[in-house]
C-alpha cells in the first residue's frame, strides 16, 4: 500500500453557525495529484487550511506524513509547499526577490537558494520580469509569481488552492504541465479547483467537495462509472410532438430527455450504438434534424447526479 | 534566516514611499516651517519679551541695584522698567501692566503676583543681588585690599546671571518645538509596526498566512520585521535630527551618544506602538493607522509640539501624563541633556522610554502568541 502523505479523519469545522467542514474524510497518497473539485464555498480553502494547521477545528484529524500537523511542526512544514488562493507577496519586493524570500524561510543554504530560485523562475515563465514589482504584474503573471514563491524550494508535498484563477488559457497550460512535471519529479499534489477541465486533465485522483462533506472519491473513470449517464447526444431539431419525445424516451438505454428551444438532449445509461438507434428512430419518422453531437460524462454529471446541482453553474455564479 | 528576513525588510523600508514621506520629508517640512515663523518671531520676541517691571525707589535706597536694573533693561533688553511711586506700582501690578515691583530700600524687596518664567527671572536677580551685595559689604569691612577683586567677582556674577537667564529664555521657546518635532519623527515609526503586525496575522493578511505555514519559526520573522522597522525609524529620525542641527543650525546639544541612543529606543516605542495597535483583534488596517495618528498626534501636542509650555501645563495638573506619554519623556530626555550637568534625569527618562518599550512588547506578544486561528 502506497505511503499516506495526508490523512483527514471526520474533520469538522464551524464558523460559529455554518458548518464548513462536515466530518471530512480524505486520504492523499504519494505520488498523487489529488484534486479537491468544489463550487465556490464547499470547504476546499477551509479544508487546505486545516492541513497547514492554520485554522483550529472542531472535531476529527489531520495527519501529514503521518503526524498530527501542530503549528510548531516545522519538520513537517519544511516538507509542504503552499500556494493560498490569494496572492502573498511583498509589493516593494521585485519578482526575483520575492521567491528569493520565501525560498529562504526554508532553505539556508545560499548557493542551493540560488539554484531553486533560478529553477522556480523558469518554473513560472517570469525570466523576463526579475527586476519587476509585483504592481507592475499582470494578475496571470502575478499568480505565477505566487506560485513560484510556494514551489522554489522543491517540496515533496506541494499544495495549490486555486492558482489558475485570472490566468489565460496559455499560461494555464503551461501551468499545468508544470505541476505534472513537479508530480513526475516526485512530489505528491494536492490540488483545488472548481474548473473540472484542469481537474479532469492532471489529476490521478479525485474528491469532490459539496457543503463541506467529501460527496464521492476516485479516479476520474471510477467517478463517471458511478453514474448513470454513460453518453449525451445533443440533436437541433425543429419540432417535436410530445408524443415523438414519449416514443424517444421509450428507447432502449435512454433514461432521461430535455427539449428546449429547439435543442434535443438525450441521456443514455451505457451500453452501445445509441446514436445509431436514435438516428434511425429520426429516419424512420422522417423528422429533419441539424446539428448532432454527443458527449461523454463529464465530471460536471458526476456532481450533477450526485448533488443535484451544476457545478459549473455553482461556480460560475 | 533572521539577517536575511531583517535585510529584505530593510529593503522593503526603502522602497515604501509613502512611509518615507511621513518619516524624512514631512519632519524636515515641519522643521522648516517652525525655523522660518521662529526666526522671525525670535528677535521680536526679545524685544516684547522684555519683562515689564515696576521700580519704586524707597528710603536708603541702593545706588548698586539700580545700575543692575538699567544694565538688564539696557544692555540685556531683559527687563523694562518703569521706575514710580508706590501707589502707581501697585495699580500697575494689578492691571497686569507689570509682572513684579522691585523696592529698594534699605534691602531689596520684590512683590510679584503670579509664579511663572518672568517673575522667577525676576526673582533671581533679586536673589543674586542680596547675594552678591551682601558679600560686598563685608569685604569691604573687613578686608578692603581685597575689594577690587570681589567687585570683579560681582561684576562677573552679574554678566552670567544676566546671560544666563537670556540664552536659557530663549532655547525654552524654541527647542520645545524641535525637540517635539525629533519625537514626532520617532514616533511616527507606528505606521511601519501596523504593518508589520497585519503582514504578521494569519487572519489579517494573505501574507501573514503565507509565511506562517512555512518552516521558519514565526517569530523569528515577526522580530526581523520588527527590528528593520525599527533600524529605519531610527535612521529616517537621525536625518531629520542632523537636517536641524546642521540645516536649521537649532542647538541640539553636543551629547551625541546619548541622543542617538534615545531616538533608537523612541523609535522602537514608536513601531511597537503599531505593533500594539495592530495586533488588537480583527479590525481594517486604515483604522488601525487612525488611531496610530491619534495617539501619536495627543502624545506630541501634549509634549508641546502644537503649543510651547504644554510640556509644564501637564506638568502643573497632571504630572503622570509626563511620565507615561513617551513624546514627553523624549522631550524631558533632551531637554536635560542640555540643561542639567549630571545625566540624573536623562537616565530617568531612558528608564521611562525603556519601561514603555517593554510593556509594548509584552501586550503584543500576549495578542498574537495565539497560533491557530479560529477564522481566517
Ligand atoms: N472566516 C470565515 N468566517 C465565516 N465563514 C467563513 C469564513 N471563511 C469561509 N467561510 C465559509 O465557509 C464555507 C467554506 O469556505 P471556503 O473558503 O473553504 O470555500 P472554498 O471551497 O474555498 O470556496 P472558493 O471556491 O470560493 O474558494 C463558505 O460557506 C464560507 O462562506
Ligand atoms: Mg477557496
Amino acid at each position: 500500500m502506497a505511503e499516506k502523505v495526508v490523512e483527514i479523519e471526520n474533520l469538522v469545522k464551524r464558523y460559529k453557525e455554518l458548518v464548513a467542514l462536515d466530518h471530512l474524510n480524505l486520504t492523499v497518497e504519494k505520488g498523487e495529484i489529488f484534486g479537491l473539485l468544489g463550487p465556490n464555498g464547499s470547504g476546499k480553502t477551509t479544508a487546505i487550511s486545516c492541513i497547514l494547521a492554520l485554522l483550529n477545528f472542531d472535531k476529527g484529524s489531520v495527519k501529514v506524513f503521518g503526524e498530527e500537523i501542530q503549528p510548531d511542526s516545522y519538520r513537517i512544514k519544511q516538507q509542504i509547499g503552499v500556494v493560498l488562493q490569494n496572492v502573498a507577496v511583498f509589493e516593494d519586493l521585485t519578482v526575483q526577490e520575492n521567491i528569493d524570500y520565501f525560498c529562504g524561510l526554508y532553505i539556508k543554504d545560499k548557493t542551493e537558494r540560488k539554484k531553486c530560485v533560478e529553477e522556480a523562475i523558469t518554473f513560472a515563465g517570469l525570466e523576463d520580469f526579475r527586476k519587476f514589482l509585483p504592481k507592475k504584474l499582470s494578475g496571470g503573471l502575478l499568480r505565477r509569481l505566487n506560485i513560484a514563491c510556494g514551489i522554489a524550494h522543491k517540496p515533496k508535498l506541494i499544495i495549490l488552492d486555486e492558482p489558475t484563477v485570472a490566468v489565460d488559457p496559455q499560461s494555464r497550460n503551461r501551468i499545468l504541465e508544470g505541476i505534472q512535471k513537479l508530480n513526475r519529479e516526485g512530489a505528491t499534489i494536492i490540488y483545488t479547483s472548481h474548473y473540472m477541465e484542469e481537474v479532469e486533465q492532471i489529476c490521478s485522483r479525485i474528491a469532490i467537495l459539496d457543503k463541506g462533506r467529501c460527496v464521492a472519491s476516485g479516479t476520474k473513470e471510477e467517478l463517471k462509472a458511478m453514474i448513470k449517464t454513460g453518453e449525451k447526444i445533443h440533436m437541433e431539431v425543429m419540432e417535436l410532438t410530445p408524443e415523438q419525445l414519449e416514443e424517444i424516451q421509450s428507447l432502449q438505454h435512454v433514461y432521461q430527455l430535455t427539449y428546449d428551444k429547439g435543442m434535443l438532449e438525450i441521456r443514455c445509461s451505457g451500453g452501445k450504438h445509441n446514436l445509431v438507434r436514435i438516428l434511425d428512430y429520426f429516419q424512420q419518422k422522417e423528422i429533419s434534424f441539424g446539428r448532432v453531437y454527443t458527449e461523454l460524462p463529464t465530471l460536471n454529471d458526476v456532481f450533477l447526479e450526485i448533488t443535484g446541482k451544476e457545478l459549473r453553474d455553482l461556480a460560475e455564479g | 534566516m533572521f539577517f536575511r528576513a531583517y535585510g529584505y525588510g530593510l529593503k522593503r523600508c526603502a522602497r515604501e514611499k509613502y512611509l518615507m514621506f511621513w518619516n524624512i520629508l514631512f519632519p524636515i517640512i515641519l522643521g522648516t516651517l517652525f525655523k522660518v515663523s521662529f526666526g522671525d518671531m525670535n528677535e521680536r520676541e526679545f524685544m516684547f519679551q522684555q519683562i515689564p517691571v515696576a521700580y519704586v525707589e524707597e528710603e536708603q535706597s541702593q545706588q548698586e541695584f539700580e545700575t543692575l536694573l538699567t544694565e538688564l533693561e539696557e544692555e540685556n533688553q531683559l527687563v523694562k522698567v518703569q521706575k514710580v511711586s508706590g501707589e502707581e506700582a501697585k495699580k500697575l501690578l494689578r492691571e497686569e501692566e507689570v509682572k513684579g515691583i522691585f523696592w529698594n530700600g534699605s534691602s531689596i524687596t520684590l512683590t510679584v503676583t503670579e509664579e511663572g518664567m518672568d517673575t522667577s527671572i525676576l526673582k533671581s536677580i533679586q536673589e543674586q543681588y542680596e547675594k552678591t551685595v551682601g558679600a560686598f559689604s563685608e569685604i569691604a569691612a573687613e578686608h578692603p585690599e581685597n575689594l577690587q577683586m570681589v567687585a570683579g567677582n560681582i561684576a562677573k556674577q552679574w554678566n552670567y546671571l544676566k546671560e544666563n537667564s537670556i540664552t536659557n529664555r530663549n532655547m525654552d521657546m524654541m527647542s520645545d518645538y524641535f525637540y517635539a518635532l525629533i519625537a514626532m519623527n520617532c514616533l511616527y515609526g507606528c505606521f511601519s509596526g501596523v504593518n508589520c503586525a497585519v503582514a504578521f496575522k494569519a487572519n489579517l493578511s494573505a501574507l501573514g498566512a503565507r509565511r506562517v505555514v512555512a518552516s521558519t519559526n514565526r517569530f523569528v520573522i515577526l522580530l526581523a520585521d520588527i527590528c528593520a522597522k525599527i533600524t529605519a525609524q531610527f535612521f529616517c529620525t537621525v536625518f531629520g535630527a542632523m537636517y536641524l542641527k546642521y540645516a536649521l543650525k537649532v542647538n541640539l546639544g553636543d551629547e551625541t551618544v546619548r541622543i542617538l541612543l534615545m531616538i533608537l529606543i523612541g523609535s522602537a516605542i514608536g513601531v511597537m506602538t503599531g505593533v500594539f495597535v495592530g495586533s488588537i483583534g480583527k479590525i481594517k488596517e486604515s483604522v488601525r493607522e487612525g488611531l496610530c495618528i491619534g495617539v501619536t498626534m495627543i502624545e506630541c501636542f501634549l509634549a508641546g509640539l502644537m503649543a510651547s509650555g504644554m510640556y509644564q501645563l501637564v506638568e502643573t495638573y497632571a504630572p503622570v501624563i509626563n511620565r507615561i506619554n513617551p513624546a514627553s519623556l523624549i522631550v524631558k530626555a533632551m531637554y536635560s541633556l542640555n540643561i542639567y550637568d549630571t545625566y540624573t534625569r536623562y537616565n530617568q527618562c531612558m528608564l521611562g522610554l525603556l519601561a514603555i518599550t517593554v510593556i509594548l512588547c509584552i501586550g503584543s506578544y500576549l495578542m498574537v502568541r495565539r497560533e491557530r486561528y479560529a477564522s481566517i
